[in-house]
C-alpha cells in the first residue's frame, strides 16, 4: 500500500555474472560461475543466504530436540515405566538440553541476526562476509560431531559397527552427564567417548560464535548507513550488539574450561579430576561465569524481536526507547554478576549467598522495565491481532510468568527446596518456550513474508498461537507443584506414591499439544512458501528500514545508499513530515561492489570435524586419531592461509534504477 | 495489507477461560499438598524458614502479576482494532520518563520485601545452633559417647556413592546406610561427603538440599520438629494459655503425634546411570529409642543358632558342611561363594568387619526399604512386611543390574561381580541368602 516511495530504486536488474572474476589472485577457480544451486548455497557469503541455511539448520534441530523431549516425556508419563533405559534417558536429557541452546536457538538467533541486521542499519553486507559464512559451516561442523555418537549408535543397533579390536576403548557414544556437564562426573573413569564428542563439538560452537560476534560487533559499529545514529538504530539491532558482547566476554570463560576439561580427558592433568588433587567446583563456576549471561545471549534477540512487532501492530513508536535499550545493556552487564545463583546449594558460604541472592533480585528490575515499556507501547495504540502480534502478546504474559518464579529462586534459602527440582525445570521452559520461543514465531510470521517474498495463507497461526501456549502451559506450570512436592530433575523414573503421578501424566499430554503446536507451524511455514500470493514489499504496515527494500531483498539489499533522519525509518517516509523521510545518496556511477563467493570458509570449517572427531577418538585408544586430529588441523590452517591469499575478488553491479 | 483475524478474540477469551478452568481442575483432582517430598509441609525450623521465605516471594509476584497481568489485558482489550475501527493513527508519543521512574522505584521497593528475610534467612539456615538443650551430653543417655563429645551437637557424616548413601555418626561409632535414624527436636550438624562424583542431600520436609562435592568439605544442619523454646515461642504467638498445661509433656507429645515419623529423601544433583534410584530414609525418633538403636547397632549381631562366632566359625573351618539350615547356608554363601563380605560389613561378625565398598548390612532387616530406598517393604502402619521384604532382597540379588544399571555389585572393576561370576548364584542360593540377610535384625 505503501510502498510507493521504495519501489522505485530497487528494482532488478540481474546480475551480470560475466563481471565475476572467474579466478581468484591465486589462480584458482572462484565458484561464483558454477551453474550448480549447491555451490552457489555452499560457497556463498551473502547475509541473507547464511541467514536462511541457519534458520533451516535451526528448524531442524528444533525439531530433534523437540524430538527427544517427547521421547523423555513419554517415559515419565507413568511411575517406574521401563519404555527406554536409564541410560538412554541420561543421554537424551543430555542432548535434549544441548541441542536446544546450542544447535537451535543460538542459530535461530543467528538466523535473524544475519538477515536482518544489515537491513536494518542500510549496509549491503554484513562487515567481514567470507567470516560470516566460515561462522555458518563451523557451526555445522560443531553440531556434527556433538550429534557424532548417535550416528554410532544407530551403526550399532543395525550391528554395522561395535567397540572392540581398535575401537575397544569407546563406549558411551552419547553424551550423558547433562548439558552442563559438571565435574567429575565428565572424568574419564565416569563417562566415555560421548563426552569427548561434547567436549570437542562444544569447542566448536565456540569459536563459531565468537566470529560470528565479532562480526556483528563490528558491523553494527561501523556500517551503518549515513545519519543511522546509534540511537536510531532498531531494537532488534540494539539487542545484536549487546548479545554478540555478552557472547565475546562470556564464551571465553567455557573455551578455558572445555580446554582444561579436555586436557583432564586426554593428558592427564588434573583440573578437575579430584584423584589428582582438582577441584570439580572450578568448573562449576567457570561454566556458569559462561552459562548465565549465555541465558541472556538466549534472550534478548526474542525482547528486540518482540521490541519491534509490538510497536508495529499498535501502530506507535516503542515507549521509552533510550530505556529499553539501556535496560538490555544493564540485563547484559548485569548477566556477569549472577552466576553463582546457578550455585546456592554448593556450599558458597553466607556472604557470596546474600551477595549473589541481593545481585539476581537486581537483575529483576530491568528485567521488568522492559515489561512496563512493552505494555506503556500498547497504551493507547490500536492494537491489531495479526499473526506476529498475538505470539509477542503471548511472550509478554508468558515471559512474565517465568520471570515470576526467577524472583522465587532469587531468594537462596528458599532456592535450597528449588534448584534441581521440577520448580527449576518450569522456570526456564516458561522463559525458553514461552519467552524465546514464542518471540521467534512472533519474529518468523513477521519477518518470512520479507525473507521469501511470499504472503502467509488462512489463519494456521491462530492453530499455532493456541497450541503452543496451552500446551506450554498444561506441560509446565504442573510442573511447579512437582518441584515442590519433591521430584528432582534429571531422573529417569520415579516410584509411586509420592503424589507425583497425577501431576507427571499431564505433563506429558501437554508436551503432546505442544508439539502439535510446532508441527502446525512447519505445516504453515510450508504453505507460506509454496504460496503463489506475493507478500509486497511492507505487508504489515511496519516501521523500521528492512520493509523499504522488496520482498525478498535484491542481493545488494539498497541499490543506493540510504541517508536516513529519524527512527522508525520507514514509518516516517510513509507517515512522518518531509524532513524526516530517508533520502538517497545520488549514484556516483561506481555501482555495488559484490564480493565474490568463496570455498576456503567452507573448507576451514569441514577441516573441524577430523580435529574434533580425531581427538575424541584418541582418547578413546583408537590408532591413528592423532594424524586425523592433525590432518583436521592442516586443513583449518591451508584453507585459512588460502583464504587470505586467494583476494576478496568481487564485482560491480549496476542496478537499473541507479543507472539511470 | 494483511487482514487482521476476525474469531481471534473470542478465541482468545476461550483461551484463557480453559486454562484457568485446567489450573484448577489440576489443583482440586485431589493432589494433595501433604505428601513424602513435600516442601508446603514441613517439619523443622531450616524446611519452615525456607518454605516462609518462599511464601513472601509468592505474595509479592502475586501482586505484581495483578498489577501488571491487570493492566496488561485491560490494554490489549481497551486498545485493540475492531472491525470498521475509524481511529486515527496514534499520536507517535515516546515515553514518559517519570511513569518509567516511578514504576523503577516501585520494583525496588517490593524486591527489598523479599531481600530483608532472605538475608536473615541465609544467616539463619547456614550455622548450626548450638543451643544448651541441643549438647549431645544434655540429652543423649545412650552408650559409646566419645570423650569430648558432650559439649557438641549431634554429627552425622553423609557420604555419598554411586548410588547409596552411607551415615556415620562419628561420635558414636556407628555407621548404617540409607535409612538414617535421627532424634525428634535436635539439631543435627551434617557433613557432607562424596567419594565419586556431586551428589546432594534433600530431605524436603526437614531441610532444602546441599551438594556432597568430592574434595571439598561441606555442611549443613537439619533438625525435625521445633525445641522446646520454638514450640514454646509458637503456642505464645497464639496467646495459648500456658499456665494450665504441662509444658514439658504437651511438647513431647508434639514431637510424637507431630515429628516422629518416617521421611523420604533423594539424591538431587545428577550422578550417573542411576541417579532415579539413589533415595535415602530419615527415621525420626525421641532420645530413648534413639539411644537404644545406636546401643543395638554398636552391639551387631550374633552367629546363627545361638553360638558365639568363635564357636561358629570352629565348626565353619572344620566342616562348614554339617552347618545346615538356610540362616547357615546364607551366611556361608555371605562369606564365602557369594563374595559380599568383601564389600559388605555386618558389624559383630569378625570376618565381614573390612567391606567399605558396599553399604554396611549391620541391621539390614529392620530397614524398611533396599536398595537405596528403591525397593520398599513398609507397610502403612509402619510395621516391615516380611514377604516383600524377602522378595525384594530376592530381586535385588538377581537383578542388581536391572534394579539400578551401572552399579558396582553387579559389575567391578576386580572382576568379582554377581554378573561377572562363572557360575551364577541359582535361585536356591539367592533364596537362602535372602533369609539370611532377614535374620539381621
Amino acid at each position: 500500500m505503501s510502498s510507493t516511495i521504495t519501489e522505485t530504486h530497487t528494482q532488478h536488474t540481474g546480475a551480470d555474472s560475466a563481471l565475476k572474476p572467474e579466478r581468484s589472485q591465486l589462480g584458482l577457480l572462484r565458484p561464483d560461475h558454477s551453474k550448480s544451486v549447491w555451490i552457489s548455497w555452499l560457497t556463498t557469503v551473502d547475509h541473507k543466504k547464511i541467514g536462511v541455511m541457519y534458520g533451516a539448520m535451526a528448524l531442524f534441530f528444533l525439531l530433534v530436540g523437540g524430538f527427544e523431549a517427547l521421547v523423555i516425556r513419554t517415559q515419565l508419563a507413568i511411575p517406574e515405566n521401563d519404555l527406554i533405559s536409564a541410560e538412554r534417558y541420561n543421554q537424551l536429557f543430555t542432548m535434549h538440553g544441548t541441542t536446544m541452546i546450542f544447535l537451535a536457538v543460538m542459530p535461530l538467533n543467528a538466523a535473524f541476526f544475519n538477515f536482518l541486521v544489515p537491513l536494518q542499519i542500510g549496509a549491503r553486507d554484513v562487515a567481514f562476509p567470507r567470516i560470516n559464512s566460515f561462522s555458518l559451516w563451523a557451526f555445522v561442523a560443531g553440531a556434527l560431531v556433538i550429534n557424532f555418537g548417535w550416528l554410532l549408535e544407530a551403526l550399532e543397533m543395525f550391528g554395522l559397527f561395535n567397540a572392540s579390536g581398535p575401537t575397544a576403548g569407546m563406549n558411551d557414544f552419547v553424551p550423558a552427564m547433562g548439558w552442563f556437564g559438571y565435574a567429575p562426573i565428565t572424568g574419564k573413569e565416569f563417562t566415555g567417548a560421548g563426552t569427548d564428542f561434547w567436549i570437542m563439538g562444544l569447542q566448536i560452537l565456540g569459536i563459531a560464535s565468537l566470529t560470528a560476534a565479532m562480526n556483528f560487533v563490528v558491523t553494527i559499529i561501523n556500517m551503518r548507513a549515513p545519519g543511522m545514529k546509534m540511537m536510531r538504530m532498531p531494537v532488534f539491532t540494539w539487542m545484536t550488539l549487546v548479545v554478540s558482547l555478552l557472547i565475546i566476554f562470556a564464551f571465553p570463560a567455557i573455551t578455558v574450561a572445555l580446554g582444561q576439561l579436555m586436557f583432564d580427558r586426554l593428558f592427564d592433568t588434573s583440573f578437575f579430576a579430584t584423584a589428582g588433587g582438582g577441584q570439580p567446583i572450578l568448573w562449576q563456576h567457570l561454566f556458569w561465569i559462561f552459562g548465565h549471561p549465555e541465558v541472556y545471549i538466549l534472550v534478548l534477540p526474542a525482547m528486540g524481536i518482540v521490541s519491534e512487532v509490538l510497536p508495529a501492530f499498535s501502530r506507535k513508536p516503542l515507549f521509552g526507547y533510550a530505556i529499553v535499550v539501556f535496560s538490555g545493556a544493564v540485563i547484559g552487564f548485569l548477566g556477569f554478576a549472577v552466576w553463582s545463583h546457578h550455585m546456592f546449594t554448593t556450599g558458597l558460604g553466607k556472604v557470596a549467598t546474600a551477595a549473589f541472592s541481593l545481585l539476581t533480585m537486581a537483575i529483576a528490575v530491568p528485567t521488568g522495565v522492559k515489561i512496563f515499556n512493552w505494555i506503556g507501547t500498547l497504551w493507547g495504540g490500536r492494537v491489531r491481532f495479526a499473526p506476529p502480534m498475538i505470539f509477542s502478546l503471548g511472550f509478554v504474559w508468558m515471559f512474565m510468568m517465568g520471570g515470576f518464579s526467577g524472583i522465587m529462586h532469587s531468594s537462596a534459602p528458599a532456592d535450597a527446596q528449588q534448584q534441581d527440582s521440577y520448580f527449576v525445570i518450569a522456570h526456564f521452559h516458561y522463559v525458553a518456550i514461552g519467552g524465546i520461543f514464542l518471540a521467534v514465531v512472533s519474529g518468523i510470521y513477521f519477518w518470512l513474508p520479507k525473507i521469501t517474498g511470499k504472503m502467509w495463507k488462512g489463519n494456521l497461526s491462530t492453530y499455532v498461537a493456541i497450541l503452543s501456549t496451552v500446551g506450554l502451559n498444561i506441560t509446565f506450570f504442573p510442573m511447579h507443584f512437582l518441584g515442590l512436592l519433591g521430584m528432582p530433575r534429571r531422573t529417569h523414573t520415579y516410584l509411586a506414591g509420592f503424589g507425583w503421578e497425577t501431576y507427571n501424566l499431564v505433563c506429558t499430554i501437554g508436551a503432546y499439544i505442544l508439539a502439535t503446536g510446532i508441527f502446525l507451524l512447519v505445516v504453515d511455514m510450508i504453505r507460506c512458501l509454496r504460496s503463489g500470493e506475493p507478500a509486497g514489499d511492507d505487508p504489515w504496515d511496519a516501521r523500521t528500514l528492512e520493509w523499504s527494500t522488496t520482498s525478498p531483498p535484491q542481493v545488494y539489499n539498497f541499490a543506493r545508499t540510504p541517508v536516513i533522519h529519524a527512527r522508525d525509518a520507514h514509518w516516517e517516509d510513509k507517515y512522518g513530515p518531509e524532513s524526516r523521510h530517508t533520502t538517497y545518496e545520488a549514484d556516483d556511477g561506481h555501482g555495488i561492489h559484490m564480493p565474490s563467493n568463496s570455498w576456503m570458509p567452507l573448507i576451514a570449517s569441514v577441516g573441524f570435524i577430523p580435529l574434533g572427531l580425531g581427538l575424541s577418538l584418541m582418547q578413546a585408544g583408537v590408532p591413528f586419531m592423532g594424524y586425523m586430529a592433525i590432518f583436521g588441523l592442516i586443513t583449518i590452517f591451508s584453507a585459512v592461509a588460502l583464504w587470505a591469499i586467494e583476494g576478496p575478488g568481487g564485482y560491480h553491479l549496476h542496478p537499473k534504477e541507479a543507472t539511470a | 495489507m494483511y487482514t487482521p483475524i476476525q474469531p481471534l478474540f473470542s478465541l482468545f477469551r476461550r483461551l484463557i477461560v480453559a486454562s484457568g478452568f485446567i489450573s484448577l481442575l489440576i489443583l482440586l483432582s485431589g493432589c494433595s499438598l501433604d505428601t513424602r517430598m513435600s516442601t508446603f509441609v514441613t517439619k523443622g525450623p531450616v524446611a519452615e524458614t525456607q518454605y516462609n521465605l518462599f511464601m513472601i516471594t509468592i505474595w509479592v509476584t502475586f501482586f505484581i502479576f495483578l498489577a501488571v497481568g491487570g493492566t496488561y489485558l485491560y490494554v490489549v482489550l481497551k486498545f485493540r482494532e475492531r472491525p470498521g475501527d475509524d481511529r486515527p493513527l496514534p499520536t507517535q508519543s515516546h515515553g514518559n520518563p517519570l511513569v518509567e521512574l516511578g514504576l523503577i522505584g516501585v520494583s525496588i521497593l517490593l524486591l527489598v520485601i523479599i531481600a530483608v528475610p532472605t538475608v536473615q534467612g541465609i544467616w539463619y539456615t547456614h550455622d548450626t545452633p548450638n543451643t544448651e538443650a541441643a549438647k549431645l551430653g544434655n540429652w543423649y543417655n545412650g552408650t559409646a559417647l566419645s570423650e569430648g563429645e558432650e559439649d557438641d551437637v549431634l554429627t552425622i557424616r553423609v557420604i555419598g556413592y554411586q548410588w547409596w548413601w552411607e551415615f556415620e555418626y562419628p561420635q558414636l561409632g556407628v555407621t548404617t546406610a540409607n535409612e538414617m535414624v535421627i532424634p525428634a527436636g535436635k539439631p543435627i550438624h551434617i557433613e557432607l561427603r562424596s567419594v565419586d562424583v556431586i551428589h546432594s542431600f534433600w530431605l524436603p520436609r526437614i531441610a532444602g538440599k546441599v551438594d556432597l562435592i568430592p574434595g571439598r568439605a561441606n555442611s549443613m544442619w537439619i533438625q525435625a520438629g521445633d525445641d522446646f523454646d520454638q514450640w514454646n515461642a509458637k503456642l505464645e504467638k497464639q496467646n495459648i494459655d500456658l499456665a494450665e498445661m504441662d509444658l514439658q509433656q504437651d511438647y513431647q507429645d508434639y514431637l510424637e503425634d507431630e515429628i516422629h515419623n518416617y521421611y523420604y529423601g533423594q539424591c538431587a544433583e545428577y550422578c550417573g546411570d542411576s541417579h532415579a534410584r539413589m533415595l535415602f530414609r530419615a527415621h525420626v525418633v525421641g532420645d530413648d529409642e534413639f539411644s537404644d538403636w545406636i546401643d543395638s547397632q554398636k552391639q551387631g549381631h550374633n552367629a546363627p543358632d545361638g553360638k558365639s562366632w568363635e564357636d561358629w566359625y570352629a565348626a565353619y573351618d572344620a566342616d562348614p558342611d554339617l552347618l545346615t539350615g538356610d540362616i547357615n547356608e546364607g551366611l556361608k554363601l555371605f562369606i564365602g561363594r557369594g563374595q559380599c563380605s568383601g564389600c559388605h560389613a555386618i558389624d559383630g561378625n569378625p570376618r565381614t568387619i573390612a567391606g567399605v565398598a558396599g553399604p554396611s548390612l549391620t541391621n539390614v532387616g529392620e530397614r524398611h526399604s533396599i536398595a537405596a530406598g528403591w525397593l520398599n517393604h513398609r507397610n502403612e502402619d509402619g510395621s516391615i512386611d516380611d514377604d516383600l521384604q524377602y522378595a525384594n532382597f530376592v530381586k535385588w540379588i538377581k537383578e542388581t543390574d536391572e534394579v539400578k544399571p551401572g552399579n558396582l555389585m553387579w559389575w567391578t572393576r576386580l572382576g568379582n561381580g554377581l554378573g561377572q561370576m562363572k557360575e551364577p548364584l541359582n535361585d536356591d542360593e539367592i533364596h537362602k541368602l535372602s533369609v539370611f540377610l532377614q535374620t539381621l535384625k
